[in-house]
């Protein structure tokens, strides 16, 4: 518990989770303002359009890219020397003096990970739900019970999205390349996406099969996967990546 | 108080006048000013966050006073046409990425003066790195660290060498073997400027001693002046530094 | 041992400041990782949009346009050099070095970036090559038949779309200092602010990412796009604009 107390203020004290923070909330929110008021155009032109079912989930998706910078800064800090500073030192040496027990020490920070990009997602899907509703206003699709489900399917996505992230920064202990791949992979156009066409089997990779938690209409999708199935892959994926990584971060040197 | 050849004393003086930093309202530098002379150790010395560190980067050019000047000769370090041949500095830690190779670090230094490369190999030899030369930066000790920092510092043969608390991580051999290398280069009529915190072992090494706190100059002299009636270096730089606290 | 001679003229000193930073460029191991790391990703992804191409779903038959697909993801690789080719300069204070070894900070940075853009030329010519020769070879006949200067052209306007965006990132890594956070801004731009600015504001056209689209992009068949002249143009104005931003704060600030 001592040890989950300070990973949380670590991560508190990092410039870039502010960053992060900024950008979960921001991206999906901006995004939602303008596709809204694309929609509601198109509304008022003609009353055969009406809202489409993932007005607001859409835009989630590309938030998660706050949860994603977060998990790869919570670890990669431990990493870094760019500090003029640190004089070359990296805080991982004074990290495992402070918490000898290097599962336990993974675990807190992979905690701290969860639950601040938990809370990042319930902030990000209130504003950006929030945006579409004044932006809409009596056209707004009507959040129901089945609303409900969905909501939770974001915060698990943006939640397994950080610990993927995480867990990958875990085992190349360099934030840059991790980053890089996982924001280019957030765009319009993912690289996963677009592997969907060349094989159904990408469906199952991760954030295909995530997004189904809470995304109903998918462009062009090759295989139907109910909410549930989608979750339990991308848990399947979390669980083994995590414990790859945390085999890795205990038996190599720091 | 004079040493050197008085025909070039001109261009290898370092001369500090009246430098103030101020970073937001904090003043880190309320009028600092004091000579370096050729054919001396200049000592520089303070408590830590006194401001020696501070001047040493504005004499260098890396951070912009608020007011007042830091002179190589009658130019500042940014307007020497030369300058590696004429400034050899080390500030804290080697100053080089840690994924380049000692070699490969002072390679690129040499290049950007036009340096033969056979004078890499020969600053590494005099600082004693030539084994670990092909060795990451990364993988070095503290006072492997240090050595670098002075062979680049070195590798220009230059007539002034700034040195920013220098015998910090050497072992006692390394100690003596800087104060060696430091006496030899007053003796041949060069300019040393460096600063410390650590009395004990500087109190060997400088013929002048500018003491420095909170920002201010607090004595300027000889060893001998600067010392006076105290009855070592130490006691003096206590004595001032804790009096201009009070 | 006099004083030393003041002969060094500035041309003389731009050819040592550029040889430093050419060498500190070759003996910097994350150079090559990620220029050669880049080369591999690009062909994976050419094979897997050739592929594709293959099956009729990229809507196109022909090689470049196939084989340059997959530079909208590659571009990353080059984006990170140029971070990390300016960033680097703030591990292990070596910037310290380079400023009291080049003390003209305008120089030193314009030498940096020439010598950035030597290093990143011929490595984006092969790395788009690379993916066209996959492409073309793999489609053989079936491939829609296209000009050898539709090739020419759109292989040229690859290659300096992606200079160019090495050398803006290496520009805005010296304006962070943080390779994180520079990398961050870059890639959150190019895919994602910028794709999404340009589906729902029309100005997005001349800005540096769909500016320098249009350099290589299959042309755009409305009256209003961009040529690839004016995209080329445009993004080197915006190049030439921010790194003369960045070198009027780099002269002046503390480092």
């Amino acid at each position: 518990m001592r040890a989950l107390a300070a990973e949380t203020s670590k991560l508190a004290s990092l410039p870039a989770v502010w960053i992060a923070t900024a950008a979960g909330v921001v991206v999906p929110g901006v995004i939602a303002a303008i596709t809204a008021s694309a929609a509601l155009g198109a509304i008022d032109r003609g009353p055969a359009a009406i809202a489409a079912i993932d007005t607001g989930y859409q835009e989630l998706a590309f938030g998660v890219v706050g949860a994603i910078i977060l998990g790869v800064v919570a670890v990669s800090s431990e990493y870094v020397t760019e500090s003029a500073d640190s004089g070359g030192g990296r805080q991982i040496t004074t990290s495992l003096t402070a918490v000898p027990s290097r599962l336990r020490f993974l675990l807190a920070k992979l905690s701290a990970i969860a639950i601040s990009s938990a809370m990042l997602a319930i902030t990000a899907a209130v504003t950006t739900m929030g945006v579409v509703r004044v932006v809409l206003g009596e056209h707004a699709p009507a959040l129901g019970a089945d609303d409900v489900p969905r909501l939770a399917g974001v915060a698990c996505y943006w939640v397994y999205s950080a610990l993927l992230a995480a867990g990958i920064t875990v085992l190349t202990r360099h934030g840059v390349v991790p980053l890089a791949v996982l924001i280019a992979n957030t765009s319009v156009v993912s690289v996963t996406y677009l592997l969907t066409k060349i094989t159904p089997l990408a469906n199952y990779l991760p954030d295909m099969a995530g997004v189904r938690m809470f995304i109903r209409k998918l462009a062009d999708s090759t295989a139907e996967i109910s909410p549930l199935t989608g979750g339990l892959v991308m848990t399947a994926w979390v669980t083994v990546l995590l414990v790859t990584a945390a085999i890795s971060f205990t038996r190599r040197d720091a | 108080m004079t040493g050197g050849d008085a025909s070039r004393s001109h261009v290898d003086v370092i001369t500090i006048d009246n430098l103030v930093k101020r970073r937001g309202s904090r003043e880190i530098l309320s009028g600092i000013s004091f000579r370096a002379r050729p054919g001396r150790v200049t000592g520089f010395l303070g408590p830590n966050g006194a401001g020696k560190s501070s001047t040493l980067r504005i004499l260098l050019g890396l951070d912009r006073a608020t007011s007042g000047a830091a002179l190589i000769g009658s130019v500042p370090f940014a307007k020497l046409p030369d300058p590696l041949a004429m400034v050899g500095a080390m500030l804290d830690g080697p100053g080089a990425h840690r994924a380049r190779t000692g070699r490969a670090h002072l390679r690129w230094v040499a290049r950007s003066a036009g340096l033969p490369r056979a004078r890499v190999d020969e600053v590494l030899e005099v600082v004693g790195l030539t084994n670990a030369a092909s060795k990451r930066v990364g993988a070095y000790s503290l006072g492997m660290g240090r050595r670098l920092g002075l062979a680049t510092a070195l590798l220009g043969d230059p007539e002034i060498l700034v040195l920013d608390e220098p015998v910090n991580g050497l072992d006692p051999d390394g100690i003596r073997w800087i104060r060696t290398l430091l006496r030899e280069r007053a003796a041949s009529g060069r300019t040393v400027l460096l600063s410390g915190h650590l009395m004990g072992e500087l109190a060997e090494t400088v013929d002048d001693v500018v003491v420095v706190n909170e920002g201010k100059v607090v004595a300027d002299g000889t060893l001998g002046e600067v010392t006076g009636a105290y009855r070592t270096l130490e006691d003096a730089f206590f004595a001032l530094t804790t009096g201009a606290a009070s | 041992m006099t004083v030393p001679p003041a002969t060094r003229t500035r041309g003389r000193e731009a050819a040592q400041a550029l040889a430093a930073e050419l060498s500190k460029l070759a003996t910097l191991p994350a150079t090559f990782l990620t220029l050669g790391g880049t080369f591999v990703v690009n062909l994976i992804l050419a094979i897997a949009f050739t592929n594709a191409g293959l099956r009729d779903s990229t809507g196109t038959r022909s090689a470049p346009d196939i084989g340059l697909a997959s530079i909208g993801y590659g571009q990353a690789g080059f984006v990170i050099l140029g971070v990390m080719a300016a960033c680097s300069e703030y591990v292990g204070g070596q910037i310290r070095t380079t400023l009291t070894a080049m003390p003209r900070r305008a120089l030193q940075f314009t030498a940096k970036h020439v010598a950035l853009a030597i290093v990143v030329l011929p490595a984006a010519a092969i790395t788009a090559a690379s993916g066209v020769a996959l492409a073309a070879g793999v489609l053989g006949d079936t491939a829609a038949p296209v000009t050898s200067g539709r090739v020419a052209g759109a292989l040229g306007g690859v290659t300096a779309y992606l200079a160019l965006t090495t050398l803006i990132s290496a520009a805005v890594g010296a304006l962070v200092r943080r390779t994180l956070a520079a990398v961050v801004v870059l890639l959150g731009y190019l895919f994602i602010a910028g794709p999404l600015l340009r589906d729902h504001v029309p100005a997005a056209r001349y800005l540096p990412d769909s500016a320098g689209f249009a350099m290589w992009f299959p042309p755009a068949e409305d009256a209003g796009a961009v040529t690839p002249v004016h995209g080329g143009l445009l993004l080197m104005a915006w190049t030439v604009v921010l790194i003369a931003v960045v070198v009027l704060g780099y002269r002046r600030w503390d480092v």
